[in-house]
């Protein structure tokens, strides 16, 4: 076989390991703080590929805009979705949370077919990062190349924030006791508002990313979430090293494994999944008695 | 047995006995039998995943694995070997148990939502190895030409028959999961939802317990899938997508879990009211979303007691209630 191909195939496994290192980070922290586990996080990452496809395509704005803007716009939607739904049902078993984001997902995923049809829409690589680098050993996309920059920038980003800001503090404080930190006269709600935006924010800056790559549809995210949550069960839920570790490892079983057996590389990751289960049940990071 | 406890026997199952004639005219009731088919297949799975849920306490995302693996495994063994109609559902129902022990001994070994994340995973698996293996499933297209073959010189052609036969299977499938759930068993599934641990601590082997229950309910599901299949006459790759797994738990969520009753009704409303929505056919996943919605938030101990509670508050129909 082609080292050289190898080599690609290894890079584009740490590119596609970004976009889920950028989801289980968002999944991960909403989990630890709020008990959610967001089902509407994949749907939510399709908004942040419609909205930047909005701006982009439909009313030609400059790429770089719509990279900073459909975050933010995709974070608001989030902190509306906490503070107006979710919030209704934090008193109760956890699972009603997590049927009502499935429900929001079956939702936003409908009304985006309804406004844009469901059929694939093209989304052009932005005009600054055509072409290739050259490595020294290979040529590598400057687009995918900027994907792994940014991903590497967020995941230190999100490190630093929650261990050496104040809010991170609260933060981590609230993922192990958020009625303690209530208690102590910290406005716990505002905090979950917060957590739910950031979290939506993340998934909405991997789908602006993920659109160039692929032609963005309104189902785009059900295949992604589902791979995103091997990552945490691999990774371990509530930790970011989990994210991180399990990202790329499925990243590159994936894009490692059509090298040799095309048909079935998708179906390698659950069956990495059900290894894991089998020798270390709560992934590689997992904590005991975490939201069990 | 004397004659009170033969009594006891319709009295503890009045419901049973209320809803079983009901059932025996809904097909002239709705606007064409095979309606009331589909009805009753779906209570069927609804039925079984009540009994991992709503006694549980186990929400699965992977239920429509054992839906799909019950429709394609029963469709390929009636195409392929021509074998009579039971050996094609007890086939199908087979292939789905198996199925169904490994991902339950790998999914019972984690709580909680983890579980439902490791069932949702698994559930992508087989839709996508489906999807792909287009030589034995039809991939996209479907699984066609599921025959019905007669149950000696009872002829299953006709829609209303394949209803009688469907309601007999409903029946004693509702008698099966009654008698488990008011087991010493099915006390015990009840124990492990209010509190593992202390059901732990007596002495059960809990994940045991919670494999038979994914067991029994993946049996159900086996079974609606295999009929569904005789109801079709085919078998469409949705019956494996996550969407098939969401329905049935909103069907349970509207009907009121941990009722058996509650999840049948839910299911065949909710299969109704999609029926009577097929003018709008490409907006179901959106009224969908929007049921999930509103039932989660507003509907979580099932239609008919929200309803009964909001125009008829405790007491306000006789005292004592």
């Amino acid at each position: 076989m082609d080292i050289h191909f190898l080599f690609i195939q290894l890079f584009n496994g740490l590119v596609l390991g970004s976009f889920y290192i950028l989801l289980s980070l968002g999944l991960t922290i909403i989990f630890g703080m709020l008990g959610v586990v967001n089902f509407a996080h994949g749907a939510i990452y399709m908004l942040g590929a419609y909205a930047a496809y909005t701006m982009v395509e439909v009313y030609s704005w400059n790429f770089w805009v719509a990279l900073i803007l459909s975050p933010l716009i995709v974070g608001l939607i989030g902190m509306l979705i906490e503070s107006t739904l979710l919030r209704r049902l934090y008193d109760l078993p956890h699972f009603y949370n997590l049927l009502l984001t499935f429900g929001l997902m079956i939702f936003i995923e409908e009304l985006i077919r309804i406004i844009y049809s469901p059929i694939a829409k093209p989304f052009s690589t932005p005009q600054d990062l055509l072409g290739s680098v050259d490595l020294g050993f290979m040529l590598f996309p400057k687009y995918r190349l900027f994907i792994l920059g940014i991903t590497t920038f967020f995941a230190i980003g999100i490190w630093v924030f929650l261990e050496k800001t104040k809010l991170g503090a609260i933060i981590r404080a609230g993922t192990d006791d958020s009625q303690m930190v209530d208690a102590l006269g910290i406005d716990i709600s505002k905090i979950f508002t917060l957590v739910f935006g950031m979290g939506a924010g993340l998934a909405g800056i991997s789908g602006a990313l993920a659109a160039p790559l692929q032609n963005i549809f309104p189902y785009m995210g059900m295949g992604i979430l589902a791979d995103t949550f091997v990552v945490v069960i691999i990774g371990g839920m509530g930790s970011i090293g989990g994210s991180i570790l399990g990202g790329v490892i499925i990243g590159e079983l994936i894009t490692v494994g059509v090298i040799f057996w095309p048909p079935l590389a998708n179906t390698l990751i659950y069956i990495f999944m059900a290894a894991i289960l089998l020798i270390r049940p709560r992934g590689f990071f997992g904590r005991a008695r975490f939201f069990e | 047995m004397s004659e009170r406890k033969k009594l006891g026997f319709f009295i503890e199952r009045w419901h049973f006995f209320l809803i079983i004639p009901l059932l025996i005219v809904l097909p002239f009731l709705t606007p064409h039998h095979s309606l009331a088919s589909e009805m009753l297949i779906f209570a069927i799975f609804a039925m079984g995943y009540d009994i991992l849920f709503g006694y549980t306490g186990l929400l699965s995302f992977g239920h429509a694995i054992f839906f799909g693996a019950g429709a394609y495994g029963s469709g390929l063994i009636l195409i392929k070997f021509q074998a009579p109609l039971f050996i094609g559902l007890l086939g199908g129902i087979f292939l789905s148990l198996i199925i169904a022990l490994i991902i339950g001994f790998l999914s019972v070994r984690r709580k909680g939502i983890y579980f439902v994340m490791v069932t949702l995973a698994f559930c992508q698996m087989f839709y996508f190895i489906a999807f792909k293996w287009t030589s034995l499933t039809g991939g996209d297209n479907g699984l066609h030409g599921v025959p019905r073959p007669s149950i000696g010189t009872f002829n299953l052609d006709s829609e209303l028959h394949l209803y009688y036969f469907i309601l007999i299977l409903f029946a004693i499938s509702l008698l099966l999961a009654l008698r488990i759930v008011h087991s010493p068993f099915g006390r015990t599934l009840q124990s492990l939802k209010s509190n593992e641990d202390r059901a732990k601590s007596i002495g059960f082997n809990t994940d045991r317990f919670k494999l038979i229950s994914f067991l029994i309910s993946a049996f159900f599901g086996a079974l609606a899938g295999g009929l569904y299949a005789l109801h079709l006459n085919f078998v469409p790759l949705e019956t494996l997508h996550i969407m098939t797994s969401g329905d049935v738990v909103i069907m349970s969520i509207i009907g009121g879990i941990g009722t058996l009753y509650g999840p049948i009704f839910g299911a065949m409303l909710l299969v109704y009211l999609k029926n009577l929505m097929s003018g709008w056919t490409e907006q179901w996943n959106f009224i969908m979303g929007i049921l999930f919605i509103t039932s989660v938030l507003t509907l979580r101990r099932g239609i008919l007691v929200e309803l009964k509670d909001r125009f008829f508050p405790k007491g306000s129909l006789w005292k004592g209630d």
